[in-house]
Order: structure tokens, then sequence, then C-alpha cells
């Protein structure tokens, strides 16, 4: 479409756009605005007071153990990235070039896995994790003794079910990535003496790279948000971000540190969007200085 | 689950100032009300309709069907999911689109005093109190605000510690003692409902939290909130994972329930699960009462369909569907109700201990520092 300095009178153009740019201002923007407005009020009794006070802002920057979770809400995002990418890639890589026939009915699997309920699965995960669960169970006939692991509520236990229920999204991104890859590169790699093992960590992973980010950022951004899995698993050992968030809009009914809470993480999740994509940006350039 | 604070009149003030500047958004809030244009649409089949916001149990068929059908009536259900929310979604102007409310007591009580609920009139409701249990007739102070009542007691019960006697002995806790011991470290889950645990840990360290405090005393509950999470094993908001470690006995007691986490395994057969409350400590109680109530919201509409509906919910074979629900079991106000519970049922809601437990306990309210306390919880739960 070619767009134009009076572009904005185009009836395609603003057909196309105006839609979407009122979904965006209706569904994203007014509540953003209003999540901020909600942030400069007060309580009391359990009640809302309305006024404006930077109470709420004060407590947040002077009270050191909101960034305390702030910082651990990063730190197991992160580990959780990287947990996950671990175990996608080679799924994703057996998928896309070791499986064969069976490959669509893994697919049709993992898609079942994924479109289960993340409230279930995740306490399901107490029945193996817990003191008295299967793993236990599983352990103390091989002969470890009775309760050998103590995972249930612990950062650990919240770590298995973030990594079980977010792993799936860079199975995706990077399986489409290495479906796409040229076969024909990596039999040229073959032909001029590369070892699997070479091609694999000279071709196939870098070529893989759209599929390996595009799942690290669905990850992070997911796991800055993850309530369910500390809520269920957590135990009220090391809580994250969201649960921070959720109490204070639940159980201490204090919505504007609530509010307040929230867009430091959103806050804190764009910035770190900003900086990958700038990385990545620059990355790029690197790699193509013409 | 929260309660109201003694100084109910001042702290109305600034919110019924907010609601007067909101009322453009009323409209909005009723709309957001979920169930009220469902209602509208059912009401059309229906010769009247109602509009109820109720904590679940309120909802049962068991319970809705019959006066439907009784009154030519389409009751619509809006249900709450913590009582702070209900209260703030009704004075945001909700309240014009429903008539009627069950939520916990003290929210009830206020709502009066704040022009969202009506006044009842005691003397109208006399033949409903007379079949009360003394300890809720009128004047029933709870629910009283200079001199008039805001809605009838619904549902009641007792937070104490919730023991499995299969793996401890009730006896020992007869005090919240055990939740510090270092024998019990790894044993305790605390469950994380609102101001419901902060209490009796106040109550153990000689604080009554339901008094204006002082530092020193804010002090005292910050010290044993943090030792009581030093020797927690988890701080559990849902109810069907802390009841789970209870039967398995991964959990040896939970501490914030009571009676409301109790009655329905008891119902499914663990008997061996009770609710107690602890022996009053250096002549304070230690043990807390909560109740539920109903009240009519003050739509500007006729209440008289709404004040049979309330003479309904309370009636003794009413109220024992109300007490035994698929959630949970609640003890009721009814008097005469006790008479239509089974052996079981009673059993289940321990109605041989319940007057022990209410006259060992305070009666659950909003705390003047409620606020402080619930910040403190939430700064030790950060450090755990």
């Amino acid at each position: 479409m070619r767009i134009d300095r009076k572009s904005w009178r185009d009836p395609l153009l603003l057909g196309t756009t105006v839609p979407l740019t009122l979904l965006m201002i209706v569904f994203f923007l007014v509540p953003l605005a209003m999540t901020g407005i909600l942030s400069f009020q007060t309580t009391k009794y359990y009640r809302l007071i309305w006024t404006w006070d930077l109470a709420t802002w004060r407590d947040v920057f002077g009270k050191p153990f909101y960034w305390t979770i702030m910082l651990r809400t990063v730190a197991m995002s992160l580990v959780c990235v990287v947990l996950s990418l671990a175990i996608a890639m080679p799924v994703a890589y057996a998928l896309a070039t070791r499986l064969g026939s069976l490959q669509r009915h893994v697919t049709i699997l993992i898609t079942f896995a994924f479109l289960t309920d993340a409230v279930l699965k995740t306490f399901g995960w107490i029945l193996v994790l817990d003191k008295n669960g299967v793993l236990n169970w599983g352990l103390s006939y091989l002969g470890f003794g009775p309760q050998a692991l103590n995972l249930l509520f612990t950062p650990s236990a919240t770590m298995i079910g973030m990594v079980y229920n977010l792993a799936v999204y860079p199975m995706f991104t990077i399986y489409l990535s290495l479906v796409r890859i040229d076969r024909d590169l990596q039999l040229a790699a073959y032909d001029a003496g590369a070892s699997r093992l070479r091609t694999f960590f000279e071709v196939t992973l870098p070529l893989s790279k759209p599929g390996l980010y595009a799942g690290a950022v669905l990850v992070f951004v997911l796991s800055l948000g993850a309530f369910l899995e500390p809520k269920v698993m957590g135990g009220g050992n090391s809580p994250m971000a969201s649960e921070l968030i959720r109490q204070s809009f639940e159980t201490r009914v204090n919505w504007p540190l609530g509010a307040a809470l929230t867009l430091v993480l959103i806050v804190i999740g764009a910035l770190s969007l900003a900086i990958s994509a700038l990385v990545a940006m620059r990355r790029r350039r690197v790699a193509s200085p013409a | 689950m929260t309660k109201d604070d003694p100084n109910t009149p001042n702290a109305m003030k600034s919110p019924l100032s907010r609601r007067t500047v909101l009322k453009g958004m009323g409209a909005g809030a009723a709309l957001a009300a979920g169930g009220v244009l469902p209602g509208a649409f059912q009401g059309a089949r229906a010769a009247q309709s109602l509009n109820y916001m109720c904590w679940e149990g309120y909802n049962a068929p068991a319970i809705l069907d019959p006066f439907q059908k009784a009154n030519d009536v389409q009751i619509s259900v809006d249900l709450i999911t913590d009582s702070a929310g209900g209260f703030a979604k009704l004075a945001a102007g909700a309240y014009r689109a429903f008539d009627l409310v069950s939520s916990d007591s003290p929210w009830i009580a206020r709502m009066g005093p704040a022009g969202i609920d009506r006044f009842i009139d005691d003397a109208e409701f006399a033949d409903q109190y007379a079949e009360f249990y003394p300890q809720f007739r009128a004047p029933f102070a709870p629910l009283q605000y200079e001199g008039k009542a805001t809605g009838l007691p619904t549902r009641w019960g007792w937070v104490g510690p919730t023991v499995n006697t299969k793996f401890d002995k009730l006896e020992t806790w007869s005090s919240y003692a055990p939740v510090f011991d270092p024998a019990y470290r790894d044993k305790i889950c605390l469950l994380d409902w609102g101001d419901w645990p902060i209490m009796p840990l106040a109550l153990y360290a000689g604080v009554n939290p339901y008094k204006e405090l002082d530092k020193n005393e804010l002090d005292e509950v910050r010290k044993v909130l943090r030792a009581a999470f030093k020797n927690t094993r988890a701080i559990v908001g849902d109810l069907a994972i802390a009841q789970k470690g209870l039967l398995d006995g991964s959990f040896r007691c939970l501490i914030g329930g009571g009676s409301y986490c109790t009655s329905s395994l008891r119902l499914a057969g663990h008997d061996y699960v009770q609710s107690i409350v602890p022996e009053p400590r250096n002549g304070l109680k230690q043990g807390i009462i909560w109740m539920e109530a109903t009240g009519l919201l003050d739509n500007g509409n006729d209440p008289t369909l709404a004040k049979k509906f309330l003479k309904y919910i309370v009636s003794p074979d009413v109220a024992v569907k109300l007490a035994i629900t698929e959630a949970t079991c609640n003890l009721v106000p009814n008097q005469k109700a006790e008479a239509l519970f089974t052996p079981e049922q009673k059993s289940a809601l321990q109605m041989d201990y319940m007057w022990h437990a209410w006259d060992n306990s305070l009666f659950h309210t909003i705390a003047p520092n409620i606020d402080d306390m619930l910040a403190i919880w939430q700064e030790e739960l950060a450090a755990r």
C-alpha cells in the first residue's frame, strides 16, 4: 500500500487502521490509564478512598521487599527461559527431523497437552511432588527411604510447574524455524566434511535462532506474569510478583498497591523486551554490516 | 472474609462521597455485575425478578428453585468472591441493580449506614428472630447501628486450629503454641485468607486485634507472624490443597480456617478431623466467631418480595439446605433447624461443640488496624 503525506484521509487506510486503533485504545490504553489512576488512590479498612496521593508509590519505591520480589521474579523467569529452551530444543529437533511418520501424532499429543487446562495440570503436580506423592513413592521403592524429596511448596516446585506449563511454547516456535531450514545447507555442511554435531551447531542452531528468540520471549513474558504455579505449588515460599499482586488485590484488598505493582511489572516486562529487541537488532547489523 | 471496623461512620464518609461522584459509573457497574443482564431476560418469563449478590451456597438450586416456583419469580445471582469486592461493587452504584445481598456480616452491617442496604424493622421479623438461638435474637448487636438492624444472620462458624486426630491429639491444640514449636516445623499450614489467620496468632501474642493497636502491639503481631512463618510448611490459599494435606498428614494442623475447613470433610466421613477453639490465654479469648448475613438493598424498588425471600432463607428447612451445601457446611442461627439435621449432619457441624466455641471466642469484625496488619503479613511473607 502506498502511503503519502495525506494518507490519514485515505479511506482504505482509515478503514484498516481505525478499528484496530480503537480496539487498542479501549482494551489496552484505557485499562492501563485506569490502573495508573488507581495507583494514586488510597485505602482504609478495605475501602478505596478516592484521592490523589503518592503514598502507594512511596511504599513501592521505599520498601525493599517489593524489589526483592520483582528481582526474584525476573531471575526465576530467566531460569525458566533457559530450562524451557533446553527441553524444547531437542523435542522440536526430534519432531522436525527424526520422528518421520510419527511426527503428526506426536504433534497432536503435544497440542492436546498444551490445550489441557493449566489449573488442572498444575494441581496434578501436587500428587507427584507431595511428601506422600508419586515421586517419593517411587524413590522409596528404589530404596531412597520415605519422603526422600521435599519438593512441594518450594521455589523448585514453582519452577517445575512453570517450565512444565510454558516449555510447549518454544517447542512450537523452534519447530517452525527448524522445518523452514533449507535442507541443502545441511547437506552442504556434510559434503564439506562437517560432523552431525558440527552441522547442528554451525548450521541448524544459528538458523533456528528466530524460533529460539520467539520462544524465549514468550516464556519470559509469561513467566513474569506467572501466578498459578507460585500460588498452587509455592506454598508462600519465595513468592513472585504476580502472587504479590494477587495478594494485594484479593487478600489485602489494597487495589492501589496492586495497581502500582502491576505497572511496575509491566514496565519491567516492556524494558526487558525492548533491551532484547535492541540486542537482536544490533547483532543483525553486526552480522550484515553492508 | 473481612469484617467491619469500629469507626464505621467516619470510615463511611469518603466512600459515600465517592459513590455520589460515581453516579454515572453505577450503570456500568451494574452491567458488570454479570448475572444482572441475563436475569433481565430471564425475568421476562416470570412475573417478577430479583437480583441477588451472594456467597457460594446461597445460590443452590435447592434453595432458589422452590422460592422461584412459589412466587413466580426469576432470581438472578451474582456470586461474591470476596466481601470487600462485593461491597465495592455495590457502593460504586451496582446496589441499584440488586435486591438482596448475602455477605460477611460486618460488610452487611456497614451497608446500612452507607445507604446501600435498608435498615430492617426487627418487629417485622419477630417470627424469624423467635426461631433463632438466643445468641442471635433481636436486637442482634453485630448487625445493629444506632438501634437499627441491617439484615439477618444466615451462617456462622468459628476460627480455630483444624486438626486431624489420626495424627495429633486435640489437647495439643488447646493453645497455638505448637505453631511455634520446632517439633512442628514444616508440619503446619497457614491459610492465606485475608485477616483470618492473622487474628488468632495476634490473640496468641496477647494482642486483641479488634482494638486500636499501638506500635508496640503491631510489633508483637509482626514478631508472632514472623515466628509462625518460620515454622510453617506452607501458606495456602486453596482450601482443597489444605484439606488434602490435612487428610494425608503432611499438615498436622490448619491455622486460620476453623469450622469452614472442617464440616464438609466430616460430612464426607472424615469425622476424625475437628476444629476447636484454644483455651483463653492470659484472660484473652483465643477463638473467633465469623458470621454471614443477608440484607435488603436500598435500590428504590418495592422490597416486598425481597423481604419475603429474606424470611424464606432463614426459615428452618431452607436454613438446613444453606448449612449443607456442595462446597462447604456451616452452622445456621435458626434453632428450629437443628431438629431437621440428621445426626451425621449435626456431627459434621460439630454442634455439640459450637457453644463452647462461641463462649471462648471473640466476634470477628474489621479491626481498626487491619491495613497495618495485612501490610505486615505481606511484608513478612515476602521475606520468606
